[in-house]
């Protein structure tokens, strides 16, 4: 715990001394409770940094494991518990299915979330729609707190005897619901808890931005002029509300089950083993749009900002989010057309996933548009940017395969599945997380990174990215399953095994893109140059503040006149009207 | 893309460009590789391995169009994406287009995926249709059960019929969930192998003992989760080669998942008969008397005159 | 659930709205609490909708007909006290009424408190008789670990709510201290004991739904 409270202070010293906070408090409490949003929102950056580094370095075990079988695994292999590697440092088949499922919980719930919904959700939407902080700040902080306890928990699970549970971040039961098959009652008990207390602070998290965006908006900023990471926040926000208390139920359910006897999962009690796989889904296909609706919210913002150009579609954007929100609830069934589930359920999921599949269509489509006849400006977070579409053009076009009923049958958990959604989750959304932290890092630190080092971090992580995933499609093709620590057991993948070592050549490079960026964010903090107000000429509410932020942010309540993505107006000297500002008499904007 | 980003990279990196351009150089030459090392491996394009069901080739049909489709619009978007990243870069002078969007073309692009992704639900649907049919009335039917960590088969004796099992009898002592006072439960034949003949249906009726399980083969373009508690029993293929395969376990079951396989042979329908007939009439003449039905088994509370049903496929609806 | 956390009016200070309390707060405008606790109410429903199609799922599985299944450890699985806990229903549907005339009372500058004691009175009975009902149960052999699914999930569900209410009757009382010792809720301003009773319809509107579904269906 020390050292989130330590790293908190780093964020701090972007407003110490300037405002006052108004809370009396001063010293260490002055730190670990602090209300204001956008230390919350650098609380939030920088305990999910540390749990990246943790995360992605259980999958360069993995990946070393996968190529080299049973090779101790360099410096890595020294640092994991008992449970996990053998005495030479090698992965054990239970430490590898270990990994497995800390790997996948730990990027998704305390990583990416707490990064797109946790930093940008706190720091975006006050600033954006013009309000003092959050409608509750007390919960906001509360929110943080709850995060940071289940993310001590989720990493207690490796010291329970048996180790931590190795059932996948999917848990499937009754593997996950019975002790004696997982063979770590304990451990699969507690990922169950710090799951339950991650979802009540998401819950804290949503109740806040869903009241704020609805009650706290400026004088002038109606719905359709929020900006669109505003918008895509809200939206998410509202599937949090309405997925996560659903994993919450069925996450509660497997701790009676392992500890008090009850057989919800268990057929010899007429449980039912697929039950938890409807529940399970019914919350996690929402959150894998969860994931991506926020980062779609920073790619239009940042791709129109260095485009200068609006938002080509701005109201078809919001609909489609709206429309993939929506959907996004009935889909939950194509992870289990092959699950012994009803054959004509699956027949019905497969229509409802191809219909989901047109909004994202739609979007690609707008931000075509969007760079189309632009000017477009080539910075750091505009490479990122404009290779979030990419990348999600790729992984979303492998998904159309698996939402095929049919196709299904063969790349079902094979690697083709991974190479999905790792192009949809690292390409697509860590991509935009890069882009947006290059981009908003300016006004929460109030300083400058630096270019030479964010353009490595741009070329190797774009490099090595596709290295690592793209061979994971043929290998999954080529039948390779997922979740297995040896794919040399099996005659037919024994000849693919090179792609096995190209990926995690990948893999490797990959980790260590991350260290120019590491390095660039923290002597920036320090050494960077002082940021301008406004460096990108944006349009948006944020950048009319000066550096760093008061408590209390806008020293008056500004008033909106427009829409957020007025660029390149014909007639006009500055080639971008901002929010607060009132077009000139003789200019017309268009409607959007 | 690339060639237009190049320059700022170049700007910003001017020591290290050369090194970097050479890397870069390096993993596109590897990117390249890679298809092509699947297409040698596997004698075809797409880097599948071969298909060696009747419905798999249904699966690779629908497989390929989807392919071709998601290429094409590959091709087409980045295609144009990279060419506005080139043509629309910034040039001193020129400024960018105002516009906020244009309807018509929101509707054309609304409507045509739409109407090409609920096309392709629509063949997949009926594909998938075809495959799920009930399987014929000369399948040779097998018990496939699964357990932490392996399979065992079940094949029919001399009559030819799998002797009756209920799932709720699946036990530790009695795997296959198969009444032990009835005379055919020992003319089974158990094996670990899964040996189908070639040409013929083959009818697979899944089972596990403890937790999920699945019964996945690559060369059958097939996968089925096995669910403890039920018998699945809508899974069958006709193998339209013969050849040496391997079962493989694709749900995550525990420790030893990632060895859970088992060998399958396919073989001619005479060198089939050779193979299972010694073994039924072993079983035949070796069978005993039933045990009497005193002895504690699980099953002894049900009363021993009702015939168990034979479950071949789902009665009850579930889930 | 942090509850208290969040119908505390104090904890809240949003600095658009000018209004201050004792310690030179800001307090939050009552609208946007309000607002703020029907979102978390319609979480926690979904928590409920999670637990009661789990309970309708293993139900359809195993053939509707069939329930309860007295299959399970060769046990005669005791007969659901359906008069006993209408009566209970009763008693909890009312004390939302009772909640709904305090309301009213403060609204109309009266103390309320004895109102409000009364509500929280009527919480505590049913929470009363749901342990008796539970411990008649286990007696005759049904618990959480007896009586398969049937037991689990009728225990389960109930439990949830059970301890729902019991935060609500915790809720209520700490309101009733408030009004009692510092006369906190004014015709003005009443924004926790309005917030309390959201939560506190909520939980009843549910109990009807289980009550409902458990013992009749
Ligand atoms: C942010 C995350 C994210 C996103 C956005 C998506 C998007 C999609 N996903 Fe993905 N998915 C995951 C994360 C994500 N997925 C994860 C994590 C898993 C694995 C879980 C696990 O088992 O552990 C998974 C698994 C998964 C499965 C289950 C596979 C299996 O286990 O067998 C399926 C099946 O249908 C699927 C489908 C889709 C589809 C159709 C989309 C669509 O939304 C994509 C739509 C986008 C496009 C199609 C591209 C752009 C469109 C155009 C350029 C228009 C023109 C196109 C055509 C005409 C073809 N996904
Ligand atoms: C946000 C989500 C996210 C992210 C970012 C990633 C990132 C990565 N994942 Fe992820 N992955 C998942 C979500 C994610 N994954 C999920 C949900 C699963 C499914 C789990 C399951 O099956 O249950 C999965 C499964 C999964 C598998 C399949 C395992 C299996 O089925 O057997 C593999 C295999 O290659 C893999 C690899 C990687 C790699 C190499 C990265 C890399 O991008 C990581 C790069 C980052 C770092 C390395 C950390 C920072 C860098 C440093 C600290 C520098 C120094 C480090 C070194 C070089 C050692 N992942
Ligand atoms: Cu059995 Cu994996
Ligand atoms: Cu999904």
């Amino acid at each position: 715990m020390s050292a989130t409270t330590v790293d908190a202070s780093i964020g701090m010293d972007v407003h110490d001394g300037h405002g006052s906070h108004g809370h009396g408090k001063k010293g260490l409490m002055h730190y670990i409770w602090n209300t204001d949003h956008k230390v919350i929102a650098m609380q939030f950056l920088w305990t999910s940094i540390i749990y990246l580094v943790l995360g992605g370095s259980m999958a360069i075990a993995m990946r070393w494991q996968l190529a080299w079988p049973g090779h101790p695994i360099p410096i890595l292999g020294h640092l994991l518990p008992s449970t996990v590697v053998s005495e030479d440092g090698a992965l054990i088949p239970g430490g590898y299915n270990m990994l497995v499922t800390m790997h996948g919980t730990i990027l998704v719930f305390f990583v990416a979330m707490p990064v797109l919904i946790g930093v940008f959700g706190n720091f975006l939407i006050p600033l954006k729609i013009g309000a003092g902080d959050m409608a509750f700040p007390a919960l906001n902080e509360l929110s943080y707190w709850l995060f940071s306890i289940s993310g001590l928990i989720m990493i207690a699970t490796f010291f329970a005897p048996g180790g931590a549970p190795g059932t996948g971040w999917t848990a499937y039961a009754p593997l996950s619901s019975h002790g004696p098959y997982n063979g770590t009652s304990l451990g699969q008990t507690l990922w169950c808890v710090s799951l339950f207390v991650n979802g009540l602070s998401s819950l804290t998290g949503a109740v806040n931005y869903i009241t704020t965006v609805i009650t706290m908006r400026a004088p002038g900023m109606t719905m359709f002029r929020m900006p669109l990471p505003v918008w895509a926040i809200f939206i998410t926000a509202i599937l949090l509300i309405f997925a996560i208390p659903v994993l919450s139920a069925a996450a509660a359910l497997i701790i009676f089950d392992l500890n008090f006897g009850t057989s919800f999962y268990r057929p010899a009690g007429g449980g039912q083993p697929l039950l938890w796989q409807h529940l399970f889904w019914f919350f996690g296909h929402p959150e894998v749009y969860i994931l991506v609706l926020p980062a779609m919210g920073f790619t239009s913002e940042i791709l129109a900002v260095f485009s200068r150009k609006p938002v080509f579609g701005y109201k078809a954007m919001v609909y489609a989010m709206s429309v993939i929100g929506f959907l996004g609830f009935i889909v939950w069934g194509h992870h289990m057309y092959v699950s012994g589930m009803q054959l004509w359920l699956s027949a019905a999921f497969g229509v409802s996933t191809m219909v989901i599949a047109v909004p994202s269509a739609i979007k690609t489509f707008n931000w075509m548009g969007t760079i189309w006849r632009g000017s477009i400006h080539y910075t750091v977070p505009m490479a990122f940017a404009v290779a979030f579409v990419s990348m999600f053009v790729i992984g979303g076009l492998s998904g159309i395969f698996m939402a095929s009923t049919p196709v299904d049958l063969f790349v079902h958990h094979t690697y083709f599945i991974v190479a999905h959604f790792h192009y949809v989750i690292f390409g697509a959304i860590v991509f935009s997380v890069f882009a947006a932290i290059y981009f908003w890092y300016p006004k929460m630190s109030g300083r400058m990174w630096n270019e030479t080092l964010g353009w490595i971090h741009f070329w190797m992580s774009f490099v090595f990215f596709n290295l690592t995933f793209f061979p994971m499609h043929n290998l999954g093709l080529a039948g390779m399953m997922r979740r297995i620590s040896d794919p040399t057991v099996y005659d037919c993948l024994k000849q693919v095994q090179p792609l096995n070592v190209i990926c995690t050549i990948g893999a490797i490079g990959l980790g260590l893109s991350t260290i120019p960026f590491l390095i660039n964010m923290f002597w920036s903090l320090k050494y960077g140059p002082k940021a301008p107000a406004n460096p990108w000429n944006s349009t948006t509410l944020e950048w009319t503040l000066e550096n760093p932020i008061q408590h209390g942010n806008f020293p008056v309540t500004p008033t909106i006149y427009h829409g957020p993505y007025e660029y390149s107006i014909p007639g006009m000297e500055k080639d971008f009207l901002p929010q607060n500002e009132k077009a000139p008499d003789h200019i017309k904007l268009e409607a959007h | 893309m690339i060639r237009a980003m190049i320059p700022s990279l170049k700007k910003s990196t001017l020591t290290s460009g050369s090194l970097i351009s050479r890397v870069v150089q390096g993993i596109i030459f590897l990117l390249l590789i890679v298809p092509a090392m699947a297409e040698q491996r596997a004698g075809n394009i797409y880097g599948l391995p071969p298909c060696v069901t009747v419905s798999g080739e249904k699966v690779d049909a629908i497989f390929r169009i989807i392919f071709y489709l998601t290429a094409t619009v590959f091709v087409l978007t980045q295609g144009t994406y990279i060419v506005y990243l080139i043509k629309y870069r910034r040039r001193p002078g020129v400024k960018a287009h105002y516009s906020h969007g244009n309807n018509t073309l929101e509707i054309i692009w609304t409507t045509l995926p739409t109407i090409i992704f609920l096309a392709l639900a629509i063949y997949g649907n009926r594909v998938w249709d075809e495959i799920h049919r009930p399987a014929p009335e000369n399948a040779l039917t097998i018990d496939v059960s699964s357990y932490q960590f392996g399979w065992q088969m079940r094949y029919p004796g001399v009559s030819g019929k799998l002797s009756p099992s209920d799932v709720r009898a699946i036990s530790p002592q009695n795997p296959f969930g198969t009444d032990p006072s009835d005379p055919r439960t020992a003319q089974d034949v158990i094996s670990p192998d899964l040996v189908i003949p070639v040409g013929r249906p083959v009818h697979v009726l899944l089972h596990s003992r403890d937790v999920i399980h699945s019964f996945y083969v690559p060369e059958f373009r097939l996968y089925q989760d096995c669910v403890p508690g039920r018998t699945i029993g809508w899974v069958w293929f006709q193998a339209t080669r013969t050849g040496d395969f391997q079962l493989a376990c694709n749900q995550l079951c525990g420790t030893g998942h990632y060895n859970m396989k088992a060998p399958i042979h396919i073989l001619p329908e005479e060198e089939f008969q050779k193979w299972l007939t010694p073994r039924q009439q072993k079983n035949a003449a070796s069978s005993t008397p039933p045990a009497s039905p005193t002895q504690a088994d699980p099953v002894a509370h049900k009363a021993p005159e009702k015939e168990l049903p034979l479950t071949t496929t789902e009665t009850k609806p579930k889930l | 659930m942090n509850n208290a956390a969040f119908n505390n009016a104090s904890l809240f200070h949003a600095p658009t709205v000018q209004e201050a309390d004792h310690h030179g707060h800001p307090k939050t405008d009552p609208k946007i609490c309000r607002l703020g606790t029907i979102v978390f109410l319609c979480s926690e429903a979904l928590l409920f909708s999670g637990l009661i199609s789990a309970y309708l799922v293993v139900r359809a599985a195993g053939g509707f007909s069939n329930w309860p299944p007295n299959f399970h450890d060769g046990i005669e699985l005791p007969a659901m006290p359906r008069l006993l806990t209408g009566i209970n229903t009763v008693i909890l549907v009312s004390s939302s009424f009772v909640y709904h005339a305090a309301e009213s009372a403060v609204k109309k500058g009266k103390s309320g408190s004895s109102l409000i004691l009364l509500a929280a009175m009527l919480g505590a009975t049913f929470v009363g008789i749901q342990c008796v009902e539970w411990t008649n149960l286990y007696r005759e052999g049904l618990w959480f670990n007896k009586g398969g699914v049937y037991g689990s999930s009728f225990f389960t569900l109930t439990g949830f709510h059970g301890a729902h209410v019991c935060i609500g009757v915790l809720l209520i009382l700490w309101c009733f201290y408030l009004q009692v010792t510092r006369r906190t809720f004014t015709p003005q301003r009443h924004v926790a004991l309005e917030n309390v009773g959201l939560y506190w319809h909520f939980v009843d509107v549910v109990w009807v739904f289980l009550y409902v579904i458990l013992y009749w269906l």
